[in-house]
């Protein structure tokens, strides 16, 4: 036995399932069982897998003592090694389990026997110690390569395919973007992470979605230009800032910028953009659909070197993805019909909800504050506006993004109107500041305001 | 005893396998380089090279217990002996020579099926020792639903 200790990977000829692999297995009483399988399945560095087709003696052997000794030979030069392993678990779903199950049905459909090969489970082993057998052939070891094998997807590779698949999975924007935010971090581990969308008029991104903030910052603005976020959007390239001067820092850049513009109203206007005080490294990359800019996701980490070119490539592969998404789930002209509703939103859990709210708009700015903090400006103020005063005045609830497309008073822009991306941002503030009054989706272009308690409302001209 | 239709297996060119656990319950495998039935049909000889089967002879040794799985590798009808060591000792000279009958048929059938003839002739099979054990139990292994019975 060589002394080097032997990695898995290295044995990835013998994971091709070209010459069957010996598996022996011990009962509880003691009395030892071998057989041949087709293939043992790499699964990771410290794990294969083997298919459980049938109720035979290995799987019922590893069920009563999980350890078992598998024998295999290298195709090239037939070298044998020996993977020590431990039964762990059996898999019967799950992309593991989907991919072997394939496999074999592939293979059975081909010798008309579909309903005879059937995989029940894909059974995970720890590997506990690799050897060589040395003393086996008389042939030298086959050359080591860099490349193991084309069969091994870098996890990378992986983790960017099941992103791709989930995220095309999304029927509305705003289950986009809460699953691009969650699949960066379980995929990737980008914790702490947003979306930031043009506005209508191209002069400003505000921030739709984030992730791992104690404050969610929904509605927060950014100017082109400003920062890294608005460099990155003037640019339209990709930025990777490490160990970064603080002075730098967009988040502290835009609170110093509001404590110095003084004046409460200056500061309560203005929803601070999310940011981690700590951050050190940070990367922002453009969204773009066809040479057009859309928005700007953002990512940052508290660790100086978490971020490399590798991270800089991944998002950005994930940028043009979710580019193109936002672009298709933008477009709600059509409305699904009446029948296909989504699930209302649970109320969140108060302890002592309050029994009214008051709404104040002030037309000079298009600002909506309630029960007297700032909750919204602009276009979505002047949405919700809309939408209050027709639920006080003719007892509406249910509306559609068609016939606030066609209100002029709103001002929506005739083309790119951003209509669905600005009902998200309303919807997430009101969720953060007044959770007893919520805009719940009712399928593609049509919500409900569903309320809990009274409403006041009240105009201001300051 | 070893039944008609086995005992035909046993005679081709078939690739064997060995099983064996030590006192941990901790299972081993190895290769054998032949097998060779015992006159009264109720024994079979294989052959171990101590480089590459060691702890398998030590398991041998240690608590006798072992399977035996022979696979004809062009179409994969196999069968399971399981049995008690009864001896250990070198290989003699009908020994050497049934192990090289055996191996000269097991690289026709891996040439058969697209193994290189270079790559079988450079197994290291001797020398071997004999392992001499008393079969107690003979099972049906080719792959279906029928694997795992009792012969």
């Amino acid at each position: 036995m060589e002394d080097r200790l032997l990695k898995l990977e290295e044995l990835w000829p013998c994971f091709q399932g070209i010459i069957p692999a010996a598996l022996s297995t011990c009962s509880q009483d003691g009395t030892p069982n071998i057989t041949f399988i087709s293939q043992v399945h790499y699964v990771d560095h410290t794990h294969v897998a083997i298919s459980h087709q049938f109720f035979n003696k290995t799987h019922r052997n590893v069920r009563e003592n999980p350890l078992a000794c598998a024998m295999m030979l290298d195709p090239r030069t037939l070298q044998a090694h020996r993977i020590y392993l431990r039964y762990q678990h059996s898999e019967s779903s799950g992309p593991l389990f989907d991919s072997m199950s394939l496999q074999l049905q592939a293979i059975a459909s081909h010798a008309g026997m579909t309903d005879v090969f059937r995989l029940r489970s894909a059974d995970v082993y720890e590997v506990l110690r690799i050897e060589r057998v040395d003393g086996f052939t008389r042939l030298p070891p086959a050359m080591p390569t860099d490349r193991p094998s084309r069969l091994f997807v870098d996890q990378d590779l992986e983790s960017l395919r099941l992103f791709s698949e989930r995220i095309h999975r999304a029927e509305l924007l705003e289950d986009l973007l809460e699953t691009t935010l969650r699949l960066l971090d379980d995929l990737f581990g980008f914790r702490h992470s947003m979306i930031l969308l043009m506005d209508e008029r191209n002069t400003k991104l505000f921030t739709i979605a984030s992730r791992g903030y104690p404050e969610n910052g929904v509605g927060s603005e950014v100017g082109i230009g400003e920062g890294l976020i608005g460099t990155v959007a003037r640019a339209r390239r990709a930025l990777q800032l490490s160990a970064i001067d603080h002075s730098l820092r967009y988040a502290r850049a835009v609170r110093d910028r509001m404590e110095a513009g003084g004046g409460a109203d200056a500061v309560c206007r203005e929803i601070p953009l999310p940011g981690l005080p700590s951050a050190a490294g940070q990367i922002a990359v453009p969204l773009l659909t066809r040479g057009r800019l859309i928005g700007v996701l953002a990512v940052e980490s508290a660790e100086p070197l978490a971020f490399m070119a590798r991270e800089d490539t991944l998002l950005t592969i994930v940028a043009s993805h979710l580019g193109g998404c936002i672009e298709q789930l933008s477009r709600d002209t059509e409305e699904s019909p009446q029948g296909a509703l989504a699930k209302p939103q649970s109320l969140r859990a108060l302890a002592a909800p309050p029994r009214s709210r008051s709404f104040c708009f002030f037309p000079q700015d298009d600002c909506v504050f309630v029960d007297g903090e700032y909750l919204i400006r602009n276009v979505p103020g002047r949405i919700l506006w809309r939408l209050l005063t027709q639920h006080r005045d003719e007892g509406r609830t249910e509306f559609s993004n068609r016939e606030l497309r066609m209100d002029s008073w709103l001002g929506l822009p005739e083309i790119k109107d951003n209509l669905e991306c600005r009902l998200i941002l309303l919807r997430k503030r009101m969720e953060q500041k007044c959770p007893d009054i919520r805009l719940v989706p009712r399928g593609r272009g049509r919500f409900a305001l569903e309320t809990d308690v009274a409403i006041a409302l009240s105009e201001r001209d300051t | 005893m070893i039944p008609q239709p086995v005992f035909d297996l046993l005679q081709t060119g078939v690739s064997v396998i060995v099983g064996t656990r030590d006192s941990t319950l901790m299972p081993e495998s190895t290769r054998a380089w032949g097998i060779h039935v015992g006159k009264n049909r109720d024994s079979v000889t294989i052959f171990l090279t101590e480089a590459i089967s060691r702890k398998t002879i030590e398991n041998l040794k240690e608590n006798g217990l072992v399977a035996i799985s022979c696979t004809r590798p062009t179409d994969h009808v196999a069968c399971q002996l399981k049995g008690r060591l009864q001896t250990i000792r070198p290989a003699g000279q009908r020994d050497r020579k049934n192990s090289s009958d055996w191996h000269r048929e097991f690289v026709e059938e891996l040439v058969a099926i697209g193994v290189p003839a270079d790559l079988c002739e450079a197994w290291i099979t001797a020398p071997a020792l004999a392992i001499d054990i008393d079969v107690t139990d003979v099972f049906h292994q080719t792959p279906g639903p029928g694997a795992g019975e009792k012969v």
